[in-house]
């Protein structure tokens, strides 16, 4: 008989499979962003292992490009990876029982696709070698399946003429990455004082426009959805 | 440009903040919880965060606020495209189509 574990995997797997369609461009896309910003084939390759956060990676190239201080980058990336923290708080009771090396390689393993599926499904359920299989197969699968295909655009970049823009694409992804969380109107909000924010304030030294923006945009982001519940409520 | 043992340390950095955030309440256990209002305040900052790093790019020129760029223009259709049609790869291909070609067929 097929274990509970094996069983979890299986379906962790076959759940998550159309979630990671979208990895192959995406993958495609960091490779050859980090390659033009300047950076080698073994540090955009590293990076992408230590880092192992499209979205982190992506939005800090500018400011590698443009040489900004490292308290700074670190501390866009943390931002970048703020949402992380929810998702964790939400996700934790899943690993009830699992050992601390488990827990270490699950932190750098938690994905938003892998997130979703186990948000939806494993979170309910009791069956504690099931929900780690539902976990932890599909965790594997996306990180196999970024590593390869960002180096495929790593090693792809060198085809790509030099005068491309291909930094464009950097914003480009970061775009397709920020249109689908503006369906309600407090996240619009949250974007637009986010973007504008960031405009206005370029003026700041060390870069720290970026930063400023972005807690502007979560400020006016939660005053919005205040504004909108009180008028429901009224 | 960061280079050297700096980008390295860069990367280490920005790896102690993926652990560290997707890490926080799964290596607590059971002990932790994020106070709501906190929680629902976080749920703006990814929107927040890359809205701040794209606007700048699309509507600055140099250092000044221009309406009337090649990446302002490549950025709208990226918008339009990536809202009208699910295709991942339409919006970059559509995007560095128009970039490119009010780039070099304009001379923008």
């Amino acid at each position: 008989m097929e274990s509970a574990f094996r069983r979890g995997a299986r379906e962790g797997l076959r759940d998550f499979l159309p979630l990671s369609v979208g990895l192959v461009p995406w993958g495609i896309v960091t490779g050859i962003a980090m390659r033009s910003i300047g950076l080698t084939e073994l540090e955009s390759l590293g990076m992408n292992l230590l880092v192992y956060a499209g979205t982190a990676q992506l939005g800090t190239l500018p400011l590698i490009a443009a040489g900004a201080p490292l308290w700074l980058i670190m501390l866009t990336a943390l931002a970048l990876n703020l949402r992380f923290v929810i998702f964790s708080a939400s996700i934790a009771p899943m690993f009830a029982g699992r050992s601390l090396s488990e827990r270490l390689a699950s932190s750098y393993l938690l994905v938003d696709g892998v997130y979703a599926i186990c948000a939806d499904k494993a979170l309910k359920s009791d069956d504690v070698p099931w929900r780690w299989g539902y976990f932890i197969a599909p965790s594997i699968f996306n990180w196999m399946m970024w590593q390869l295909f960002v180096a495929f655009g790593v090693f792809g970049a060198d085809f790509v003429p030099r005068d491309w823009s291909l930094e464009f694409m950097v914003t480009i992804a970061l775009m397709v990455m920020v249109l689908p969380m503006l369906r309600t109107r407090p996240m619009l909000v949250a974007a637009l004082a986010g973007g504008l924010g960031a405009v206005l304030l370029r003026g700041l030294p060390l870069r720290l426009g970026v930063v400023a923006g972005i807690v502007v945009g979560i400020g006016a982001g939660f005053i919005a959805e205040r504004w909108q519940q009180r008028g429901r409520a009224a | 440009m960061i280079e050297g043992v700096w980008l390295w340390l860069a990367f280490v950095l920005m790896s102690m903040t993926t652990v560290g955030t997707r890490g926080s309440f799964i290596l607590l256990g059971e002990k932790g919880r994020l106070p709501p209002v906190l929680q629902r305040a976080l749920r703006y900052a990814p929107a927040a965060a890359l809205s701040a790093l794209v606007v700048p790019d699309l509507l600055l020129d140099g250092n000044e606020v221009s309406l009337l760029n090649p990446k302002l223009a490549a950025g709208l259709v990226v918008i339009g495209v990536a809202w009208r049609w699910r295709n991942p790869w339409l919006p970059f291909i559509a995007g560095m189509a128009v970039l490119l070609a009010m780039r070099k067929g304009l001379g923008w």
